[in-house]
């Protein structure tokens, strides 16, 4: 289960939020725990470089891409590595969305965009698409594979 | 622009909106509310106060989303609102045909209101007027992802299951605004309704917009049974129109090619599968599963993905009918073949777990044709070119699955690892489908397919070692935690292995003999059967080969793992050492594990809930392994030393108190050596001076650790005195030595050296304690008081005397002092001196005096009886008796000794006890204080010989029971030790556990003060007992493994250590009330007035440096000589509680007229009775109602005197 996927700016502003089966009251918790998370490792970070945690049987996946950090939380099947994947896709297309890597500007620019994106990637917990050519053709409305 | 500093505290919204020339744009679409009329605006416009009303809300709202502080700060431009979005969107839906409003929705109104985790439902009519008659993608696009928003939206406070800043309750508002309201209840079913239609649409022309509609209606809650029902309907009727094609498969199908109609086919096939994935399972229909078999064929890597993922989920319930519909896919050629091949890594880590269900189903073992395919599938994952679906075959080859831990799956896990040979055709990335006509052969009994001559036959651990050699090289933060946990799961499965005794893994032995018998055999391919038992006497070939070994594999691994602590994460760092915690074994030497633990605990890096669950990963590495108990409490002071502050004392206690339970006999005593190590701790040295690898040196610089350090000492006290004669198996109820020979080994050399020689485990605690008691900081030295005094009460003979003495010299010392500064006072205070424990020492000085002094008497009288030849009367007899039941309600004060056993006069009182116990059919439980008794019932039933078990008590034999039966032999042999650890860790919170883990010491105590609690105690009152409850066993000790977790040493007051349970003290006090009252008789026995030794000893306040907490004063207030002082009446909570309890009464000075309600009116004179005082007022009470009515109210309080 993807249990969250988050963005914020390098000051620990949330930009974006999509939480999956954690209760509203634990949310808090989780956007402060990863924003510290962040706080206390990203700084310096190279872009893309990713970073682990996990607390208790819950994995985190970090990183930052550009100004915007990224942070994906799962269990179970989602552990490290598939959280990897997940992260990967999100880097992808984000990047792909914004055209180059983001800067914080850019980012917000592309909000809407970016929030369609993730609503392909990540589709009520689960992991959906990860083709970033896919997706590119999905938030246009198109199908999947064109003709 | 606005990122760095300046954007700081900003909201989300204005991060967006601060864009100049974003701005510039949407302020002119929102700040000019056009006159374009028409239907929406209207109903717009009927709305406004309520708009603006939720703006105010929804900025609000936004800027407490932002969980980091904001500044006040100088807005530049103004935030766009929610309302002026919601706004715009009316106004451009009725526009929705003009380009510049398709732009304006995509690039400025969608965007920003994706900021929101919903839009409300007001929106929803214009949403789906747009849906209807836009053509624009883009916008149709953002269309799907609002719609699926309104319907995945719970309606709870407008906050979302996904997140974001939550929207305004709508439906609350929309209710109070009468006048064209729209709650979701309105447009849920139009909306519904559109998409249905809309996925229902077979036209090819629009079916993209068919997915997404059917995108959209999964994200309505699955609580709506007729969505679901009818998104089954949609999906399953897609599905019986596309799924059915023999797909002409694969390949081509992605590379531009294919036709238009195919492709089509593919995308709704992708699309039903999805919304199948994401709809509840529905295990008994064979529909679905027929469904999902064929979505394993489909040519979208992601249905297939799902089809996967689906069947993987229905296997784990019923194997049986899943293995037969997917039929031949599992055979070399079948669908199942090609995922391997798949692009995609969760569909292969969903077939990995498919195929772990399936060769493992028990369901399944009369066909082992079917689980061999998938078994060797597995194996054919541990080739995958990701770690991700290798690790997960792996965990599977181990036995972990879910989160349910089996040993004995886990057990056969570690076999099969260390066992298994495997002939893989080729490596999956190179097979093709070449070679499938040649595996197409039927599958044999024996479990590994045919080999192709291309690989020689691998032993299935060497694969996995070097693949996770090669992981660890890896520079991937991610890769090296996951390779990391992957170790830790098998050193979990090698101790399932070990705990079973799967002893016959000889891990020395050669690998390769295996492999080259296997071949043998398998060039004899009708020789299946026998392998096994080749297998075993290959085990005894021994040719020396050390890389070819299990041990030599692990060896090497295992270097790798150690050399991974350098990695600069702190999480991959704790994955490791969980990992090296697990694959420790138990004969092997753990230096470089404690070293490379101590060299880790220094750096300040570590957070402390990761500390936690290392301690908690010993815990785990115990209860599997009971023998490692030693050295896991060896680590465990490690973290002890050197992170004090970052670990809880709690969890601490917890493993301690399992090691000792579990270690057995003969590790008792090293147990508990190992845990009173921490005593012996040298103080913190500066960090500059200790060596940082030195496992002794104690690094608590900072004040902080250095107190946690200090609790965590108290701790190690506390648990050596509740424990330690539990450690020793030293009872003073089963000490055979009379009573009298005490006496004889006054000389106190005599007495330590015999004390030692007959139970070095018991004096070495002692030792210990005294040491404490002597040296320690302040309260430090009151709780080794206290277990000082518990093992005194536990404890025969020539313990008690010992501790006796000891006590009685640091009482001694106390007083000296004291007169010492009498005397040489030159009117200044010198502060604290001696012990300063005087006053704790008293009372427990006064009951062993009690205990010896009626122990001499008993003697002499026994002594007389037999000189004279006389019978005991009844009379003596039950003095006796009551000497008895007085001096085991005091004993009982300071710990729990079981009532029925314990013998405060000497072992020789038990037959004189136990003939007037039955003669007056006294319950050897309740005592004198059984009511039967106390009112002479009991004596008029002299024919039920039966003692009365009530619900609420535990008979103390039973109680007994479970001592002896947990004392030497249960601990026997491993097996049943860890169960019984099991037991009592799985049962944590019921009761019976804490019985084992604690022995006699503690539960039953709780279960007689329950009793006592309901039968007696009314007046009872927490807080005096919390400050009282000093001597008793500590509910510490009865807590559950939960209850001990939760932080009983939370904050710093000291006595939490003795939490909130209302505790022995105050009880026994209030039962030592009624045995006065009952038997008057023992209200004036040598315990009546108050003695000058102890009223000099008690008055501690003086001695004590006053920078202590207050509950520590208060707590040692409420020590001040609770025994002496019945006549003087120092209970000073009584006094109290009666204080509270007397009304206070006054008289009315002046006439007061009542202000408001809750005032009363007064006529000067008026007798009143004042309830309490609040802020100046009085709340009082009338004698009779005054002209108003009213009896009671508030009046000033200078218009009362109380008297």
């Amino acid at each position: 289960m993807l249990l969250a996927v988050l963005f914020s700016n390098t000051d620990g502003n949330i930009l974006i939020e999509r939480f999956h089966g954690v209760p509203a009251e634990e949310r808090l918790h989780w956007r402060s725990f990863l924003v510290k998370l962040g706080a206390e490792n990203l700084r310096g970070a190279k872009s893309e470089e990713l970073f682990v945690a996990s607390h208790k049987s819950v994995y985190i996946i970090y990183t930052m891409l550009g100004d915007v950090c990224i942070y994906v939380v799962g269990k179970d099947e989602y552990d490290e590595l598939a959280l990897t994947e997940v992260i990967n896709v999100i880097i992808s297309s984000v990047k792909d969305a914004c055209q180059k890597t983001p800067t914080e500007r850019l980012f917000l620019d592309k909000y809407g965009k970016v929030c369609l994106c993730l609503d392909e990637i990540v589709w009520k917990g689960m992991l959906e698409n990860t083709d970033k050519s896919r997706i590119r053709r999905l938030i246009r409305l198109k199908p999947p594979t064109d003709f | 622009m606005a990122s760095g500093q300046e954007s700081a505290g900003m909201t989300l919204m204005d991060l967006i909106t601060s864009d100049p020339s974003a701005a510039a744009t949407s302020s002119s679409s929102t700040a000019a509310p056009s006159t374009l009329g028409k239907p929406v605006i209207t109903e717009k416009k009927s709305k406004r106060a309520t708009l603006m009303q939720i703006q105010n809300d929804t900025i609000s709202a936004a800027k407490a989303f932002n969980p980091i502080k904001s500044y006040p700060q100088k807005q530049k431009k103004k935030p766009v609102s929610y309302a002026q979005l919601v706004r715009s969107i009316h106004e451009l839906a009725a526009t929705s045909d003009q380009k510049s409003s398709q732009r304006q929705l995509v690039h400025h109104v969608f965007p920003k209101l994706a900021v929101y985790n919903s839009v409300d439902p007001s929106v929803a009519p214009s949403l789906l007027m747009l849906h209807q008659q836009c053509e624009d993608r883009t916008v149709l696009r953002y269309i799907y992802y609002y719609l699926a928003r309104i319907l995945s939206d719970s309606g709870a406070q407008g906050l979302s299951p996904g997140g974001g800043i939550p929207t305004p309750n709508w439906d609350a508002l929309a209710d109070i605004d009468a006048v064209g309201g729209v709650t979701r209840a309105d447009v849920i079913p139009r909306i519904v309704e559109q998409l249905t239609a809309e996925a229902l649409n077979a036209d090819i022309e629009v079916h993209a917009r068919r997915l997404a509609a059917l995108k959209a209606l999964t994200a309505a809650s699955a609580s709506n049974s007729e969505i679901l029902g009818k998104l089954y309907e949609i999906v399953f009727g897609i599905l019986e129109k596309v799924a059915d094609t023999k797909g002409k498969r694969r390949k081509g199908v992605f590379s531009k090619g294919g036709d238009k109609e195919s492709i089509i086919w593919n995308n709704l096939q992708y699309a039903a599968l999805s919304a199948l994935r994401r709809l509840p399972l529905d295990p008994g229909n064979p529909v679905f599963l027929h469904r999902a078999v064929q979505g394993v064929s489909f040519a979208d890597p992601v249905a297939v993905r799902h089809a996967l993922a689906v069947i993987s989920d229905l296997a784990a319930r019923d194997p049986y009918s899943v293995a037969m519909a997917l039929g031949k896919q599992a055979l070399p050629g079948g669908a199942l073949q090609d995922v391997l091949h798949l692009h995609d890594v969760l569909a292969r880590v969903s077939l990995a777990r498919l195929c772990h269900t399936l060769s493992r189903a028990p369901a399944l073992n009369e066909r082992p044709d079917i689980t061999s395919q998938y078994s060797s599938l597995l194996y054919q994952l541990l080739l995958d070119p990701s770690d991700r679906v290798c690790f997960e075959a792996i965990l599977c080859v181990l036995g972990k699955f879910d989160n349910t831990e089996r040993t004995e799956e886990r057990a056969a896990g570690w076999i099969r690892l260390t066992r298994e040979i495997l002939k893989l055709p080729e490596a999956p990335s190179v097979s093709s489908k070449g070679s499938q006509p040649k595996d197409a052969l039927p599958p044999k009994p024996s479990s590994e397919k045919p080999a192709s001559k291309v690989r020689r036959p691998q032993p299935l651990i060497k694969l996995v070692m070097r693949r996770l050699e090669s992981s660890f090289r890896s520079f991937s933060r991610p890769v090296l935690h996951a390779a990391a946990r992957v170790v830790q799961e098998m050193g979990k499965s090698r101790a399932a292995a070990y705990a079973l005794g799967v002893r016959d893994i000889d891990e020395g032995s050669q690998l390769h003999a295996y492999a080259e018998n296997i071949e043998f055999l398998d060039s004899d391919p009708h020789d299946g059967s026998q392998s096994e038992a080749i297998r075993k006497a290959s085990l005894l070939s021994n040719r020396a080969g050390r890389l070819d070994t299990i041990a030599g594999l692990l060896a090497s691994l295992m270097e790798v793992v150690r050399m991974t602590v350098a990695c600069e994460c702190v999480y991959v760092r704790g994955m490791v050492i969980k990992a090296l915690i697990w694959m420790q074994n138990p004969h092997e030497s753990f230096e470089e594990l404690k070293s490379i633990i101590a060299c880790e605990l220094s750096d300040p890096a570590w957070p402390s809930a990761l500390l936690n669950d290392i301690l908690l990963t010993l815990h785990a590495r115990f209860k599997a392994t009971p023998d490692m108990a030693v050295t896991l409490l060896e680590i465990a002071r490690i973290f002890a030393t050197k992170v004090p502050g970052k670990i809880d004392a709690d969890v601490l206690q917890l493993l301690w108190k399992t090691c000792l339970v579990g270690a057995g006999p003969d590790g008792k005593h090293t147990a508990l050596e190992a845990v009173t190590i921490v005593l012996d701790l040298p103080p913190p040295q500066p960090e500059s001076t200790s060596g940082l690898t030195s496992v002794d040196s104690v690094s608590a610089v900072d004040p902080k650790s250095a107190l946690a350090l200090q609790r965590l000492v108290q701790a190690a006290v506390w648990f050596l005195g509740e424990n330690a004669n539990y450690a020793a198996s030293e009872y003073a109820w089963e000490s055979a030595t009379p009573p009298g020979t005490a006496l004889m080994m006054l000389d106190v050399d005599k007495m330590v050296a015999a004390a030692s020689s007959r139970n070095p485990t018991l004096s070495g605690a002692l030792t210990r304690l005294q040491r404490c008691a002597f040296s320690g900081s302040w309260e430090v030295r009151i709780i080794a008081v206290q277990a000082l005094i518990t093992m005194a009460v536990r404890s025969g003979e020539p313990y008690r005397l010992q501790i006796y003495e000891f006590l009685h010299a640091l009482a001694l010392g106390g007083v000296q002092s004291q007169f010492s500064e009498m005397q040489l006072s030159n009117g200044e205070d010198q502060g604290a001196s001696g012990t300063g424990l005087g006053s704790l020492i008293s009372p427990m000085l006064k009951v062993l005096d009690e205990m010896y002094r009626a122990q001499d008497d008993l003697i002499r009288d026994m002594r007389n009886h037999d000189n004279n030849k006389q019978e005991w009367t009844d009379e003596e007899l039950k003095k006796l008796y009551e000497t008895h039941e007085k001096l085991l309600d005091l004993v009982l004060l300071f710990c729990y000794v079981p009532r029925a056993k314990y013998l405060p006069l000497g072992p020789t009182s038990a037959k004189l006890i136990e003939i007037y116990g039955s003669r007056h059919n006294i319950s050897a439980s309740a005592g004198l204080n059984d009511p039967a008794v106390a009112t002479g019932i009991s004596d008029l039933v002299y024919e039920s010989k039966e003692t009365p078990k009530g619900a609420e008590t535990i008979d103390p034999d039973l109680a007994m029971a479970w001592v002896t039966g947990l004392e030497d032999s249960a601990w026997g042999s491993n097996v049943p030790a860890m169960e019984k650890v099991n037991e009592f860790l799985t049962g944590a919170g019921t009761d019976a556990p804490d019985v084992e883990e604690e022995n006699i010491t503690s539960r039953p105590s709780v279960t007689y003060e329950d009793m006592w609690a309901k039968t007696i105690l009314e007046t009872y009152e927490a807080e005096e007992d919390d400050a009282r409850s000093s001597g008793t066993s500590s509910p510490e000790s009865t807590g559950s493994v939960e209850s001990s977790i939760s932080s009983h040493f939370g904050g710093m007051s000291y006595p939490s250590l003795f939490s909130s349970r209302p505790s022995g003290y105050g009880v026994s006090q209030q039962l030592e009330q009624r045995s006065a009252t009952t038997s008057s008789r023992l209200g004036n026995t040598s315990f009546g007035g108050p003695s000058s030794t102890s009223e000099g000893l008690g008055s501690p306040i003086r001695e004590e440096p006053p920078s202590y907490s207050t509950s520590v004063l208060q707590r040692f207030e409420s020590f001040e000589n609770p025994l002496a002082g019945r006549d003087a009446q120092t209970f000073g909570s009584q006094d109290d509680a009666d204080g509270s309890e007397n009304p206070q009464f006054g008289k009315a000075l002046y006439d007061f007229t009542a202000g408001g309600d809750d005032e009363l009116s007064l006529i000067a004179g008026d007798e009143v009775e004042i309830d309490y005082e609040v802020d100046g007022w009085y709340h009082v009470r009338k004698k009779r109602p005054g002209r108003d009515g009213k009896m009671a109210g508030l009046v000033p309080v200078l218009y009362v005197s109380s008297s």
